[in-house]
């Protein structure tokens, strides 16, 4: 025994050094996101919020995006947006000065807002509504076959199929072959048809998990099937696809490259319903937060105009997703605990 | 349903306007070849060769002033020591003179033969076409067009007299300059000297084989169909929108995804399968009620803001760190490029993290508790139980989770459309790992940045498609590996 020894004493400094690699693997993953969340949070949070009240930088996220104008007057720097600086030159109309321009850099989001708040709707509608008849067909009509399997394997791959291959697939079939052009259409199917795999395998779930008794009881009662699914199944489904299809918004919201080229434009005057007829409202492309980040962070230098929609962009865009995230998760573990037959 | 529908769909479609790519792709390859241009490409290809034997020249030329700095010679002293050597260096970039008159005056002749060539493609299309209006005033031009092509072929094939004469008299203007080479005093560079003189010599023996070569070209030979499926396989370059030939060969589209896939997945692998064991085996139960949703959550960042993280805050770091002297050992330091392709692999492996950790976790905590405590019971410690039982229980989940991370990493966009430097070439490997640090253009990337600007129906638009339906195909097999590893993890416990 006493030989041993030393061979044990080996064995434990070994096991609690590779424990500390383990811990320290884990909390460097931890800190590299919180690094990402605190910078983006901090840097954004001067532009979102301000020091006097009402606190929220309102004009940011009410206004359109401008372009900004730098020059010197009277020894002075003066930054403006694009309305500021017509006014300014309506006031001094002598002065001449040279500014230097910086697109996007002036204004707010409100439009990139609305945008993708529609097409997350929209997308979500046409998701759920396919995505939940394929789900009911799937667990409570369909029988095991051939056929069947090979359904569930086509939802298995869709859902590896990267984002931009939707995007091609969508430019390629709604925009150029239908003939919508850059639109909120093509943007709702593109979009709808990404996150439908997903939508299909929660909604299936959810059904298999509403016990049988509740379906051979109504059936029992001399309900048609149909009335058993709409009346019986349904009703108690609905909460946890709802739940489970929360996830799926944020991913709807967060892709940037399904909607680059079939709903998104980098720059447009008119607000989504300054249409002149009701029709062309969904044929028009509109702004959307994740692309306008793309072109902010990509088409314009960095300097510290541009900064401030940069980081400000971000944070919200940022901070919208990650509450969809967390609301999601915070039903789902709620769920989980009440939900039990 | 509606699934397979889709996906059909997207298959058909992917299909239909990729395949639709060969076809003009063809003709792309046919008409470079009727029309010359790879005549001249022939010509130029020597004539590259000597404009890159001159640059090595003027390398040479830095090395030695570079160690003449180091043995504190004055400037002045190293230029009269080195005026032997420049003489040389400005007769032998010289004695190119009549070869790049002849591929510039041929070039000319080709390209536009070329553009007639296209311009008589689309009347030919044109008259296909009845209804279109404007097709007899086509065909009238039809009718002469192949006289000139003839004759411009012609005028090329008499510029092959001119080359070999400017072969010839190039072959002993440097054959006397090499003869009469100025003796380098510095050691090192008399060194690197020697190799040239064999290159320079080399690329002599070519040139006057060149003539035989542009002898033996005929624009008539057909090109034969697989060239163009080669050509977009295998193909080194991608260039398009060019006035001289467009390639559209996805090789270094292929190999840029593959090397920021590489990186991710190096950083990626250890640390998240590191924290699975950790959150599995190790971790209290508070640390894994708070780490885990936390690792989960980092899933639900969106590239775009990754991407812009990536630009604003990794890319400057890196070149900052780059900078410092105390990393200077390193040969490729400082980087010229912030955004190249260790940063968009270090953004990446950020985002495999959570998928990698998920899955394993997932699969080492579906192993039985029986194999854990019949390992206990044999008296192994923690640690051991991990590395001889737990993990390899759960090896083949390990791998899927592995797997699909690689998927998730291979199409991801943003991040490497913002972040990988988007230089379409491939790296130069001849660097080492240096090679990790240049800019790439990706499979994912390109499509993102060139689509919004093809016309729908031409050769680049379908380009694009085929290198969609690559990155499908790509996608879908590893897939369907992670699958078959997953099929095999459940029969292993089972």
């Amino acid at each position: 025994m006493k030989a041993a020894a030393p061979n044990a004493f080996r064995t434990r400094v070994l096991q609690r050094g590779a424990f500390w690699v383990f811990r320290f693997a884990t909390y460097f993953i931890i800190a590299c996101a919180s690094y990402v969340f605190l910078d983006i949070g901090i840097k954004g949070s001067r532009t979102v919020f301000t020091t006097t009240p009402p606190f929220i930088n309102v004009a940011f996220l009410s206004e359109r995006p401008q372009t900004l104008y730098v020059f010197d007057f009277e020894g002075k720097k003066e930054t403006l947006g694009d309305q500021d600086f017509r006014k300014w030159k309506a006031a001094h109309p002598d002065a001449v000065v040279e500014p230097a321009t910086v697109a996007y850099s002036a204004g707010g989001i409100w439009p990139c807002i609305v945008g993708t708040a529609l097409l997350v709707v929209g997308s979500m509608t046409l998701a759920l509504a396919i995505g939940i008849s394929s789900a009911i067909y799937l667990s409570e009509y369909s029988r095991s076959g051939p056929w069947i399997r090979l359904i569930r394997i086509a939802i298995l791959n869709l859902a590896g199929v990267p984002s931009i291959v939707f995007g091609l697939f969508g430019f390629g079939l709604f925009v150029i072959f239908f003939g919508w052009n850059v639109s909120l259409l093509a943007g709702w199917f593109t979009l709808g048809l990404m996150i439908l795999p997903a939508i299909i395998t929660a909604s299936e779930e959810s059904l298999r998990a509403v016990p049988q008794g509740l379906r051979e009881g109504s059936l029992a009662l001399g309900a048609t099937k149909w009335q058993t699914i709409r009346k019986n199944v349904l009703p108690y489904a609905l909460p946890g696809i709802l739940t489970s299809s929360i996830l799926g918004i944020a991913r709807v919201a967060g892709e940037t490259a399904p909607i680059m080229f079939t709903a998104a434009y980098a720059m447009r005057d008119e607000m989504p319903w300054q249409v002149n007829r009701v029709t062309d409202f969904v044929f028009q492309g509109v702004m959307a937060l994740p692309y306008h980040i793309y072109v902010v962070s990509s088409k314009i230098p960095q300097n510290e105009y541009t900064e401030r929609v940069q980081y400000g962009a971000a944070m919200i865009f940022l901070v919208l997703v990650m509450l969809i995230a967390l609301t999601s998760i915070v039903l789902r573990e709620r769920s989980r605990s009440r939900l039990s037959w | 349903m509606v699934a397979i529908v889709v996906l059909a769909l997207i298959t058909i479609f992917l299909f239909r306007e990729g395949f639709g790519f060969f076809g003009q792709n063809l003709t792309n390859i046919r008409l470079y070849r009727q029309s010359g241009l790879e005549f001249v490409d022939l010509m130029r290809k020597h004539a590259d060769a000597h404009s890159a034997l001159s640059r090595g020249l003027s390398t040479l030329r830095l090395k030695q002033v570079r160690a003449g700095e180091k043995a504190n010679v004055p400037l002045d002293a190293i230029n009269a020591s080195l005026a032997p050597f420049d003489e040389f260096a400005a007769a032998f970039s010289d004695s190119a003179e009549p070869l790049n008159g002849v591929v510039s005056d041929s070039g000319e002749l080709a390209s536009a033969l070329r553009a007639q060539l296209a311009a008589q493609i689309v009347a030919r299309d044109q008259k296909a076409d009845p209804v279109q209006p404007g097709a007899s005033s086509a065909e009238g031009e039809l009718e002469n067009q192949p006289l000139t092509q003839s004759e411009t072929l012609a005028k090329l094939r008499e510029s092959t007299a001119v080359f070999e004469a400017a072969a010839a008299a190039i072959n002993t203007q440097v054959s006397g300059l090499l003869a009469s080479a100025p003796q380098i005093p510095e050691a090192s560079a008399e060194k690197a000297f020697t190799p040239w003189k064999g290159h320079a010599r080399d690329h002599l023996r070519e040139l006057v084989a060149g003539g035989a070569e542009l002898r033996a070209w005929s624009p008539d030979v057909p090109v034969p169909w697989y060239r163009a499926v080669g050509s977009f396989l295998f193909g080194r370059d991608w260039v398009t929108a060019s006035f001289w030939q467009d390639w559209y060969g996805i090789i270094p589209l292929f190999v840029g995804s593959v090397m920021v896939s590489i990186v991710a997945l190096v950083i990626a692998v250890p640390f998240g399968v590191a924290s699975a064991i950790y959150v599995s085996e190790v971790a209290s139960a508070t640390e894994k009620r708070l780490i885990k949703p936390y690792i989960e959550f980092i899933a639900a960042i969106p590239s775009v803001v990754l991407g812009f993280f990536g630009i604003a805050v990794v890319g400057q770091a890196l070149r900052a760190a780059s900078e410092s002297s105390w990393l200077s050992w390193i040969s490729f330091f400082p980087l010229s490029e912030r955004l190249n392709v260790f940063t968009a692999g270090c953004l990446l492996a950020l985002m495999a993290v959570p998928t990698i950790f998920t899955l394993s976790e997932d699969a080492l905590r579906n192993v039985p508790r029986g194999f854990k405590e019949a390992s206990y019971a044999l008296g192994a410690n923690r640690l051991q139980t991990i590395a001889r039982v737990l993990v390899p229980a759960s090896l083949s989940g390990i791998v899927s989770a592995i797997l699909l991370g690689l998927g998730r990493v291979i199409g991801e966009t943003m991040v490497v459309l913002l972040c990988a430097g988007n230089r379409i070439e491939i790296p130069d490997f001849s660097a080492g790992l240096g090679a990790f640090f240049q800019p790439v253009h990706t499979m994912t990337g390109i499509i993102a940045q060139e689509m919004g600007e093809v016309d729908a129906g031409s050769i680049h638009y379908r380009a694009l498609f085929m290198v969609g339906l690559v990155l499908f195909v790509l996608t879908l097999g590893i897939n369907y590996l992670a699958q078959r590893f997953v099929a095999r993890y459940r029969m292993s416990i089972g």
